[in-house]
């Protein structure tokens, strides 16, 4: 018990340093192709508790994104995004319910519910962070074939290191 | 009781998801340039749809006035068609008329929004640099002048008003010549000043003030006002004037924006002139 709120701790830190001091310069100074993006701190959010309270969620996601924020200076973009992406868990959770439903005392890993759920459970939760990310950021819909390319693009080089996070710690809880 | 409660906290989420999206628009609206600038421009657009929307209303209610005036109008022009020995060519949206020593362009525009209660006012006119309108170019009614165009877009203008405590309008007393400059008091919409009209200038209440046609701004002979008092502050050697002014400012609809085709060559000349002293 006290083990599964440490492990998150520990994640939630670890993803926002890993976020702000690594990832966040990879694609930095690439001006013809500004469409790489690699975002994989949201998985301190998506690998939360089953049994989590919504609400908490919610705040921790802003937090997250507000740290986040505060490396990439844009105040409230990350935020939003992350808030948005934890209000939406539970209607994802709900969509990629197995067929005997959720055992509430476990998180939603790979050891858990199987790589290929993971894997597109984590796609999911991604894209919407990076679709409501790359909205924000234009902050019209003018641009929405660039939007869309951004969120493809990021979803694509976030997800390999996704996998490669996977790999590495395979997290049970 | 219980049952609000308990749909409170089953919704709960979506409060609090509602709350800090909140927070984080104003965040992202407070402190990012980029999205800053986005969101201005958004409310600017809607503010200015909406003043369109009421003008086009406040415009049906004004139908029967501006008809009026407009007749007037039509009596006054065809009045000086025929006292005109030459008059040029026109066409639907604006008319091109000579006069021995000038030409102006004349560009019939509607007032989309105007204010009269600061110290410092403009008015937005329809009419933008597509329709040939520039900086500089004078803003007249059938009653007067109105005022000066500051900013031009394409399809709209802002004009400085002469309710705007930096107007300075170069006018003269109808038929007797003397020259001054013409301040807006800041008091209200019809009280304006005459200042530099010297002492020994034989004016009279009731004295029509007209525009001098010294600035490159303004054609000659359009009325201003009417004299309404005369002072003569002790020890000085002008006159100071209250002058009633002709058009009422808090009524505007339409208005007609002249340019003088000849301004950028004239200010050209006077600036030769000025730089050749220094």
């Amino acid at each position: 018990m006290n083990n599964v709120v440490l492990a998150n701790i520990f994640r939630f830190l670890g993803l926002i340093l890993l976020q702000g001091l690594v990832l966040k310069n990879i694609g930095e100074g690439w001006e013809e192709f500004p469409y790489l993006f690699v975002i994989i701190y949201p998985l301190a959010i998506i690998l939360l508790p089953l049994r989590t309270p919504r609400v908490l969620t919610i705040l921790l996601g802003f937090v997250a994104g507000l740290l986040i924020d505060g490396f990439y200076s844009s105040p409230g973009l990350h935020a939003s995004a992350a808030v948005f992406m934890a209000f939406c868990r539970p209607y994802v959770l709900k969509a990629l319910e197995p067929r005997n439903g959720y055992n509430v005392n476990y998180s939603p890993t790979a050891a858990r519910w199987g790589f290929g759920w993971f894997m597109r459970y984590s796609a999911m939760m991604l894209a919407l962070y990076l679709f409501f990310y790359f909205s924000v950021d234009a902050f019209t819909f003018v641009y929405l074939g660039s939007i869309l390319l951004k969120t493809l693009v990021s979803l694509i080089t976030s997800m390999i290191f996704t996998l490669i996070y996977q790999v590495i710690f395979n997290p049970v809880d | 009781m219980f049952r609000i409660f308990e749909l409170f906290l089953r919704l709960s989420g979506f409060f609090v998801f509602l709350l800090l999206e909140i927070l984080c628009f104003i965040l992202i609206v407070r402190y990012n340039h980029q999205q800053r600038v986005i969101f201005e421009n958004s409310t600017n657009l809607f503010s200015a749809w909406l003043q369109r929307k009421t003008q086009s209303v406040a415009d049906y209610m004004h139908l029967a006035e501006v008809n009026d005036s407009l007749v007037n109008e039509n009596a006054n022009l065809v009045f000086k068609l025929a006292n005109t020995p030459k008059y040029a060519h026109g066409n639907i949206d604006s008319i091109l008329w000579s006069k021995p020593d000038s030409n102006y362009q004349v560009i019939p525009a509607r007032v989309i929004s105007n204010s009269v209660n600061r110290f410092h006012n403009y008015i937005l006119l329809d009419k933008g640099s597509r329709h040939g309108v520039t900086p500089h170019a004078a803003v007249i009614t059938a009653h007067g002048v109105v005022g000066i165009v500051r900013r031009v877009a394409p399809s709209s203008s802002v004009a400085m008003s002469v309710l705007h405590l930096q107007t300075r309008i170069s006018a003269r007393v109808r038929n007797k010549g003397y020259f001054g400059w013409l301040n807006w008091t800041g008091k209200d919409t019809r009280s304006f000043s005459l200042n530099d009209i010297p002492k020994d200038a034989l004016v009279a209440l009731g004295d029509t003030v007209e525009t001098s046609g010294y600035s490159a701004i303004f054609p000659e002979g359009i009325m201003l006002g009417t004299i309404e008092k005369i002072k003569l502050e002790p020890g000085s050697n002008y006159y100071s004037l209250d002058v009633k002014y002709s058009s009422d400012l808090s009524r505007l609809a339409a208005a007609y924006i002249v340019k003088d085709l000849q301004q950028a060559e004239k200010l050209e000349l006077l600036d030769q002139v000025i730089s050749d002293d220094e």
